[in-house]
């Protein structure tokens, strides 16, 4: 009867009601969005630094890691990478030389990075080869071939097929200068990637270094992340002269990135939820100050004050648990749409470029989400129920009424 | 023995700061099966002695007997729990329930006592039938008219078997065809069932039924005198 009653009373002021039961579905709608929008950015952000830059998984000689100079490189390169290959886990692998560079056209000079890779495996790890936007990914039988970010060829003036001049240390510290033809120009979501990083053939430029088949760098990418604890440290048994870095170890900014937006999510929900208790408050006081009488009433004819404090925390309760799950049905169908559709920004496209970010975000949602959710609409009616139940025990019988 | 006894009631109000004296030294016995009605002027204390009676307000000096147990010394919740059982309500707005139905305002006090499904539905339609609106059960008293919702009040009054109605000038809302009908079903009740009924009132009609009439004026008892009732 308590329920019954509780819910007819909802019903009492419709309109009231509605307006409350409108503010928690837009509030949880608006909840959840943001949270699968910061999901997705941050998703893009890490799958971005990941396929593009870092990978999961990184091996250097350890002296690499604190001064990155060309003299600090593991031999056998070829065979370091068949192991990589072969290990559990592993999706695919590639190995790298690499050097800082000074990259000269007629309109200057500029510091770039040279990697110099194994073209098969490269395309295998960061997809090289799909984002070469103009000209072509490296063609066998073709010596001194170059790629590099089509920003900084428009920068440098720098066109396809034209010949550009890299000036680089090889291995005996020597000053060396070398001539490269650009085959193709590649473009990824990350504007500060594609200024600085140029792409050349490992075995050639090792020669040019001074050496046969060494690498600064192995890159890895797991079949899944999951596998990254286990997978370091198969490979910290297997080379226990490199040094292996997560994509974590290497980039902190990302876990930083990630901590930042679960920081400002959290810290939506809290004003959120603080904005939903003084919405719920301030109905539902006024649901018992327009029914002092009537509560008066109750408590007269012996319904005692739990029994009233019960009633009032229903009501409160029942509008959010009307309102809470159309909210997460809608936010549900909303995110589902942006996820295979995606939300296109490109009129931020080139600031969200300069961050690593796609202009293209897809809201992804943990499932946890949703409970995590519900819990906090069920917990901000509890909270905001607290003060209008303590008003109508307040009441006493003989004030409330006037007159018996 | 069901009684109300009263004992020096002494009800005074702002007494820190104009103090106004509301019942003075009442002292009152009202016995099982009477029809008794509490009649005076505006400001007399008819309805402040209904209150103290009733356990709705506590006296400032001076006791409440009800069948033994002394309830100007109840806490509020032993208070509420106590009138559940002892006592019940007619109030002259009605105050019924406006979200649940006749019947469910009738079934609802029976609720709060714990009673069983099959007993409140029996007593439910007895008690409907005995106020006339056996047909009325599933109206909400927005679709009832005044004289009805007072029926059901007084139905409400009677489900939880109370030892005392207490009825504050139950008919102060209603028209004349309505007030002879509630007072013959009061009356009946009260002749056939035994039920006691204490008014405050100050309609003549009502107190031309009543078999005692007690008179305050100025907080105090003026006349105290049994009667023979009209009809």
């Amino acid at each position: 009867m308590l329920f019954k009653i509780a819910w007819r009373n909802i019903w009492r002021s419709r309109t009231r009601s509605l307006v409350v039961i409108g503010a928690i579905i837009v509030g949880v709608w608006a909840e959840i969005f943001l949270m699968s929008f910061s999901e997705g950015t941050v998703k893009s952000y890490i799958n971005n630094a990941i396929q593009s830059e870092i990978s999961h998984i990184q091996l250097h000689q350890p002296d690499f890691e604190k001064d990155k100079e060309v003299k600090y490189y593991f031999n056998d390169a070829s065979a370091v990478l068949q192991t990589l290959q072969s290990t559990p886990h592993v999706k695919a692998a590639t190995v790298r030389s690499l050097s800082n560079a000074m990259i000269s056209s007629t309109k200057g000079a500029r510091g770039v990075q040279i990697k110099a890779v194994d073209p098969g495996p490269e395309a295998s790890v960061t997809k090289l080869d799909e984002k070469i936007v103009d000209g072509d990914y490296f063609a066998e039988g073709k010596h001194n071939q170059i790629i590099i970010g089509k920003s900084l060829a428009g920068k440098m003036n720098i066109k396809l097929r034209s010949k550009i001049v890299l000036t680089f240390t090889n291995l005996n510290g020597d000053i060396t200068a070398a001539a490269f033809r650009v085959v193709g120009l590649y473009e990824t979501d990350n504007s500060m990637v594609d200024d600085a990083i140029v792409y050349t053939i490992r075995s050639e430029f090792n020669r040019l270094l001074g050496a046969e088949d060494i690498a600064h760098e192995g890159a890895l990418f797991l079949q899944d992340p999951e596998y990254l604890d286990t997978v370091t440290s198969v490979l910290k048994t297997e080379f226990p002269n490199l040094l292996v870095q997560t994509y974590k170890e290497i980039s902190p900014e990302i876990e930083l990135f990630d901590s930042q937006m679960q920081l400002s999510t959290t810290i939506f929900t809290v004003i959120l939820m603080l904005a939903l208790i003084f919405g719920i408050v301030n109905t539902m006081l006024m649901a018992v100050l327009e029914r002092i009488k009537e509560l008066g009433m109750l408590m007269a004819v012996g319904m005692n004050k739990v029994r009233v404090f019960l009633m009032i925390m229903l009501e409160t309760i029942l509008l959010g648990l009307v309102s809470g799950p159309i909210g997460l049905a809608l936010a549900y169908l909303t995110v589902l749409y942006f996820n295979h559709n995606g939300i296109d920004l490109g009129y931020f496209s080139e600031g969200m470029r300069q961050f690593g970010m796609s202009r293209v975000v897809f809201t992804t949602v943990r499932p946890s989400m949703f409970a995590e959710l519900a819990f906090a609409v069920v917990l901000t009616a509890l909270i905001a129920s607290i003060y209008p139940s303590l008003k109508a025990i307040q009441l006493r019988p003989v004030e409330a009424i006037r007159k018996i | 023995m069901k009684n109300i006894i009263t004992k020096g009631i002494t009800k005074v109000y702002n007494p820190d700061t104009i103090p106004v004296v509301a019942l003075d030294g009442i002292d009152l016995q009202i016995n099982e099966g009477e029809f008794t009605a509490i009649v005076g002027p505006s400001g007399s204390g008819k309805t402040t002695l209904l209150n103290i009676i009733g356990g709705l307000d506590k006296p400032t000096h001076g006791s409440v007997t009800i069948s033994g147990t002394d309830i100007t010394k109840m806490h509020d919740n032993k208070l509420i729990e106590f009138r559940k059982n002892h006592i019940g309500f007619v109030f002259q707005a009605y105050n019924l329930i406006p979200v649940l139905t006749a019947e469910e305002n009738i079934e609802f006090v029976m609720l709060l006592q714990n009673r069983p499904e099959a007993e409140r539905e029996q007593r439910t339609t007895e008690l409907l039938n005995a106020v006339g609106l056996g047909d009325k059960r599933k109206n909400r008293p927005s679709q009832l008219s005044g004289g009805q919702q007072q029926r059901v009040a007084v139905a409400r009054a009677l489900a939880p078997k109370p030892d005392f109605i207490l009825a504050d000038e139950p008919t102060a809302n209603l028209d004349s065809k309505s007030t002879e009908n509630l007072l013959d079903i009061m009356s009946r009740l009260n002749h056939e069932e035994g039920v006691t009924f204490v008014f405050s009132t100050h309609d003549q009609r009502v107190i031309d039924r009543a078999h005692r009439v007690i008179t305050l004026v100025d907080g105090k008892i003026a006349t105290d005198e049994e009667q023979k009732p009209v009809k």
